[in-house]
């Protein structure tokens, strides 16, 4: 069996190789991988059926509570006015920040040509299409009449209706399905060889599931030729894309005029936000997921260490757009913004508020010890914190500005009900459902290229082999 | 897809399978097909194939999807010109973002399916044997119509296993 890499925080990058000598033959080496990606799929006993239940459950609970809204109306969740977006579209804001890091670390890390990548991209990319599916769910949820959603798509009508291309909200659905169709598109580019490969060692229904997903691929030089120049291209799409849908959501707020929403800053501060929260989901999957699927020699504690100094940066650069944000509704003197600022610190929802600071500021810090990088559960308990501060983020923004508007007259207050907290649990349930599904059936690590990898490796220990 | 005679060598290393090819090539041999378990750069080169005009198809989407763009929302807000919120009719910093994700979702898809399609001609327009060990760990290089001098040579190159096709 392969044997693990030790940690080195101080390593300035991370390869997704095997620590095998030189004199292993290349074939062995990729033999070895190729065995060792298959086999996580046996490692997946009782537990991940306990834990697919789990997530069928709480998709059960998310189903039961929208037909709630659905059967009965809106008042099955807080919203009233002045409050008209809560928790849904916290939701949605959430998921489309998850789905971002995936192709942060698939297409921009690729770009950098950042090696680091190889082992763990797989899993994140996978994470943003379940993402991106699960956000897409809320807009739809919040409408409350869900049979009109196709009203914001522009379709020929008798009427000679048009859809407002000046609205943020038609950009949303612009770019989230674009996101969507980019996202599963990189996926399953870089799937085909990977399932080319399972495909050639499995039988029956097995064999016939990986034929569907290799696409015909024979691993032809003609095939990888036109394989290397398209996955260029989509990383090169899709490193404009993901900075431009965030963008778009943020504007979903920022265009309109509602004090603590209106604001240049937004875009970066969301596009940053939601790096954050997907990095530290992604390290929050992949820590139980090393262990589960026995890949610790391809996912190392390297890597997870390299995440850990993305979690760092992005926290840094939010914590510089938390300050922005007040510093300039301060130097604008008494205005309705720096009211809202000060309503979110010391209001209704002021303990959410310090919880988000604590989670997204303060404990990212704590990942500077190479202590804290080097554990597991070290990692884990930041990030899983991180990912609860961007929540409570995302509500801060979305609940405390529309509560506390210009006028007094137009104040009120937000409660979410059981309804809407159900519909999160079942977003829950429905990402992880999906993700559980995929590491069952799926190569959960890019089997191909850690193969292109080792190989590499293996001529430079060789070129060094022979000038020395 | 015609199959073809010829030499299939299977080689157990990228590099070694490069020198075999560039030997080939040197011999005269310019029809020189591969299948391999990840894109090896070395040999890739090796084989001398040009660089994918896939390029080409991939602009042509992403331009198709900006003109879409534009004539979408231009076309279409012309054809119920209500002024909103004070915008004129015909609003293109706005509809710039419709453009914009328009232009990256047809280059997307015209580069997938160019990938897909060239992928396809490529299996149908040359053969290639195919060995389960080409997807896992081997790589093997055909070279159609080759006679006993190359057979000689993938042998002495250090092809693990040498053998007449078709």
């Amino acid at each position: 069996m392969i044997a693990e890499t030790p940690a080195a925080p101080s390593h300035p990058e991370a390869h997704a190789t095997i620590a095998m000598p030189t004199a292993v033959p290349i074939a062995v080496q990729m033999a070895e991988i190729e065995d060792t990606v298959h086999a996580t799929q046996g490692h997946l006993g009782p537990g991940w059926l306990l834990l697919l239940a789990a997530a069928a459950a709480c998709i059960g609970i998310g189903a039961y509570s929208w037909s709630l809204i659905i059967r009965f109306g809106m008042q099955y969740t807080g919203l009233n006015r002045p409050v008209g977006w809560g928790v849904l579209i916290t939701d949605f804001v959430f998921w489309v920040g998850i789905a971002h890091s995936g192709t942060l670390i698939s297409a921009v890390l690729f770009l950098f040509r950042a090696r680091f990548r190889t082992a763990v991209y797989r899993a994140a990319e996978a994470m943003t299409v379940f993402g991106v599916m699960t956000a897409g769910l809320f807009p739809i949820i919040h409408l409350g009449r869900p049979w009109y959603a196709f009203w914001i798509l522009p379709y020929p009508n008798q009427r000679t209706l048009q859809i407002n291309y000046r609205s943020p909200l038609v950009w949303d659905a612009f770019a989230i399905s674009t996101y969507f169709c980019v996202s599963l598109m990189f996926l399953l580019a870089g799937l085909m060889p990977d399932a080319a490969a399972l495909r050639d060692r499995t039988q029956g229904l097995r064999r016939r599931f990986y034929a569907v997903f290799a696409m015909g691929w024979r691993g032809t030089a003609e095939e990888w030729r036109h394989h290397g120049r398209a996955y260029l291209f989509f990383a090169a799409f899709a490193t404009p894309l993901v900075i431009s849908v965030h963008s778009v959501v943020s504007w979903d707020f920022a265009v309109s005029i509602v004090p603590g929403w209106h604001s240049t800053l937004f875009p970066p501060y969301f596009v940053a936000g939601a790096i954050l929260s997907g990095v530290a989901m992604v390290i929050t999957l992949l820590v139980p997921i090393r262990r589960a699927l026995k890949l610790t020699a391809i996912i190392t504690m390297k890597h997870l260490d390299l995440l850990s100094r993305l979690v760092i940066l992005t926290s840094l650069i939010l914590t510089f757009s938390y300050s922005t944000e007040f510093i300039l509704a301060l130097r604008a003197g008494h205005s309705p913004e720096l009211e809202t600022l000060l309503y979110r610190a010391t209001g209704a929802f002021a303990p959410f508020f310090w919880t988000m600071v604590v989670c997204n500021c303060l404990l990212p810090m704590l990942l500077f010890f190479p202590r804290v990088r080097g554990s597991q559960a070290g990692l884990l308990f930041v990030c899983i914190f991180v990912n609860v501060g961007m929540w409570l983020e995302r509500f801060n923004i979305v609940v405390s500005s529309l509560e506390h508007n210009r006028i007094p007259f137009d104040w009120g207050s937000y409660h979410p009900r059981l309804a809407e907290l159900g519909i999160t649990l079942g977003s829950f349930g429905w990402f992880f459902f999906w993700f559980l599904l995929f590491l069952r059936l799926l190569p959960s690590v890019s089997i191909a290229e850690l193969k292109e990898e080792t190989a590499g490796e293996h001529v430079e220990k060789n070129e060094v082999a022979h000038a020395a | 897809m015609q199959r073809e005679a010829g030499l299939l060598a299977l080689f157990a290393d990228p590099n070694v399978a490069a020198n075999a090819v560039r030997a080939a090539r040197e011999l005269g041999q310019l029809d020189i097909r591969a299948a391999m378990p990840a894109p090896f750069p070395e040999l890739l080169r090796s084989i001398g194939r040009p660089r994918s005009a896939i390029g080409a198809i991939t602009m042509g989407g992403a331009v198709f999807g900006a003109l879409a763009g534009f004539a979408l929302t231009i076309g279409t807000s012309l054809r119920l010109p209500i002024i909103v919120g004070g915008k004129p009719v015909v609003s293109i910093p706005g509809f710039l973002v419709i453009v914009f994700e328009l232009t990256v979702l047809f280059g997307s898809l015209a580069n997938f399916l160019g990938m897909l399609t060239g992928a396809l001609l490529g299996r149908r327009r040359s053969f290639m044997p195919h060995d389960p060990r080409f997807t896992r760990d081997r790589i093997g290089v055909f070279l159609p119509g080759a006679g006993p001098a190359l057979f000689k040579m993938l042998e002495q190159s250090g092809a693990e296993e040498v053998r007449h096709v078709g």
